[in-house]
């Protein structure tokens, strides 16, 4: 007896983004990005490790679509497999920091003795520039792909952390969180079915806006050599490894770098997008 | 056996001003004593600011008291989810008190699943059960708040209160946002659920003529304190204290002509940080003495308890009815109507 006639918020925001023809484009483009990285070995012919140095900076032709790069790896098939480590870090990072700091911004808003605390820790965190502390993160937690998540996840974390406390502290102010507690409802349901149920819209929107820089910190980190070591394909690497080259065979950088614009500019757009749909303001 | 007693309930709420602003105390609550019997309807009256919601909110557990005894049926008050099966709330905002992710259905089935007192295969026809008792057409169970009237959404929060199957409501100004027709229908669903179950109800309002229609005894309260309380009858045709008398006296008279020379009240309620010496009403009461800035009065009397030292010395009331408006009075007598052909097609599906 839940879904069928309820025609709220949700799906006022939901046709409002529809009407808008940047989503389209920008949903269109990330997910053939990530069915293309996903699905990278059956894409391409070539092996994205194995060198031929006999074909080494090639530029474009009808073989390689885009080039070789400086091993002679084909650069298409190195691309796909790259957005598909840098993907998976930028979106298991943002999940893992949205987690994380919804939890945070929950908690805090919820357990008001908690709020000093909490958003005094954030504080600190947001005071960091998010590129200086992915870099230290990354850094002191050493390579790897598990650590590399942790680096995104909690230098997204921060600014999560604050939207969602913002929008439980407005929904805490409600007279529905008393009318839970007056029924006797414990603090998990409260949380759950009340505090997250009614302020989430601003979080996910927030959230897709995070995905953006996500992506950015991950091709950052690799560009600086603190990502994945070689030879793993991850975008940001690929485009520090055609620096050297960048007079002889400018293809290599290019490409990546374009291929990481056009992904965090798909995510931005997106999420103005939903949160320009989100705003109630707007008509 | 009371249901609920209050002694000595004191609150007070911590205001500071500024990051070195000096801590002050507002006392919002000053030695509340107060009783509550089974299937009895308490009204709480008083103007806004005078602590009767924030004696609400202590009564249904939303809030501690400062200091101060809570029994429910002799024993000290029980916490959390052991207190809201004694205890339910109605607020006063039915657009704000009902979760709006919830559909109706949801949120009345909620309390009976979370207090075990329906199995979950019959919580459907609990749902319809409780949804008929509040005048609503079962189907609504499919709905969302939003798409409900005022008056509709407040009979679900009635219902959703009811479903908890408590001793006790508190109506929060349960009424007071409504439209003043819905007002009655609300006051007379309450009645009657009160018939038919036997809960108590602690009727919280700023508003007179539904209290003297709905209540067995008031409670009149100013500036944190109970200065006159007693059957409603006696309350309202011989009005004791001097805040009552004006109280009386400001409910708007039904039919021009009829008003009767009453004491109207001047000047402002004293804020709640800097209370007068003594009696805290003698700022605005016309009958003010010494004796009523040396010392609080105390609340006394058998069954008609008033707290005021001039008592016995006061000109009697010029004695005034407050009748329902004519606009209520109709809304009234079309509610009784509607619930007694209701009561009687319960009874032919019954037999």
């Amino acid at each position: 007896m839940t879904d069928a006639t309820y025609t709220g918020s949700g799906s006022r925001t939901w046709r409002r983004l529809r009407r808008n023809p940047m989503v389209t484009i920008a949903l269109g483009v990330l997910i053939l990005i990530a069915l293309a990285a996903i699905f990278a070995p059956w894409l391409t012919s070539f092996d994205p490790y194995e060198t031929a140095l006999r074909q080494r900076l090639k530029p474009p032709s009808a073989e390689h679509l885009l080039g070789t790069d400086s091993q002679g790896r084909d650069l298409l098939t190195r691309l796909l497999y790259g957005a598909r480590t840098t993907l998976l870090i930028g979106c298991a990072g943002t999940a893992f920091g949205a987690l994380l700091g919804g939890a945070i911004g929950l908690c805090a808003a919820f357990y008001r003795r908690l709020d000093g605390v909490f958003m005094r820790v954030i504080d600190v965190f947001l005071s960091f520039p998010s590129i200086l502390f992915g870099l230290s993160l990354a850094a002191i937690l050493g390579p790897g792909l598990d650590s590399l998540i942790i680096a995104v996840g909690l230098s997204v974390m921060p600014g999560i952390a604050r939207i969602s406390r913002g929008a439980a502290l407005s929904v805490m102010a409600q007279d529905y969180m008393d009318s839970g507690r007056s029924i006797g409802l414990p603090d998990r349901s409260l949380l759950g079915r009340y505090l997250l149920a009614n302020a989430y819209p601003p979080i996910l929107t927030y959230t897709t806006l995070a995905f953006g820089d996500a992506v950015l910190l991950a091709a950052t980190l690799g560009f600086l050599g603190l990502g994945l070591q070689p030879p793993t394909a991850e975008l940001g690497s690929i485009a520090a490894e055609g620096r050297s080259f960048l007079f002889i065979a400018p293809h290599v950088s290019t490409a990546a770098s374009i291929l990481i614009f056009v992904i965090v500019l798909s995510f931005n757009l997106l999420g103005d997008a939903l949160r320009d749909a989100g705003d109630r303001r707007a008509s | 056996m009371t249901l609920l007693t209050l002694r000595d309930v004191t609150r007070d709420f911590h205001l500071r001003g500024g990051v070195l602003g000096r801590r002050r105390t507002l006392r919002a609550l000053d030695g509340i004593d107060l009783v509550l019997h089974p299937g009895e309807t308490l009204a709480l009256v008083g103007e806004s600011g005078c602590g009767k919601s924030t004696l609400g909110r202590i009564v249904a557990g939303l809030l501690p008291a400062t200091s101060g005894e809570l029994l429910v049926e002799g024993k000290p008050a029980l916490k959390g989810k052991a207190r809201a099966r004694q205890i339910q709330v109605v607020f006063q905002d039915p657009f704000g008190s009902l979760n709006p992710r919830m559909s109706v259905g949801d949120l009345i089935a909620e309390p009976a699943l979370l207090h075990g007192l329906v199995e979950r295969r019959d919580v459907g026809r609990r749902v319809a059960e409780t949804l008929t008792l509040v005048g609503l057409r079962p189907a609504l169970a499919e709905r969302y708040p939003h798409e409900l009237s005022g008056g509709q959404r407040q009979r679900v929060a009635i219902a959703r209160a009811l479903a908890a199957e408590p001793r006790l409501i508190v109506c929060d100004e349960a009424v007071s946002a409504l439209d003043v027709s819905v007002q009655a229908q609300i006051a007379n669903l309450l009645q009657d659920i009160q018939r038919r179950t036997g809960v108590s109800l602690l009727f919280i309002s700023h508003g007179l003529s539904l209290v003297r229609h709905i209540s067995h005894r008031v409670a009149v309260m100013y500036l944190g304190r109970i200065v006159e309380e007693g059957p409603t009858e006696q309350v309202f045709d011989h009005p004791r204290h001097p805040y009552t008398r004006a109280l009386i006296s400001a409910t708007p008279e039904p039919l021009p002509g009829t008003t009767g020379p009453g004491a109207a009240l001047s000047g402002e309620v004293p804020s709640p940080l800097a209370l007068p010496s003594g009696c805290a009403f003698r700022t605005r009461c016309p009958h003010a003495t010494a004796q009523c800035a040396a010392s609080v009065p105390p609340l006394s009397g058998p069954e008609h308890a008033v707290a005021c030292w001039h008592t016995d010395t006061l000109p009697p009331h010029a004695g005034r009815h407050t009748e329902p408006t004519p606009r209520m009075a109709a809304a009234l007598d079309l509610y009784r109507r509607a619930a007694a052909r209701r009561q009687d097609l319960t009874e032919e599906t019954l037999t």
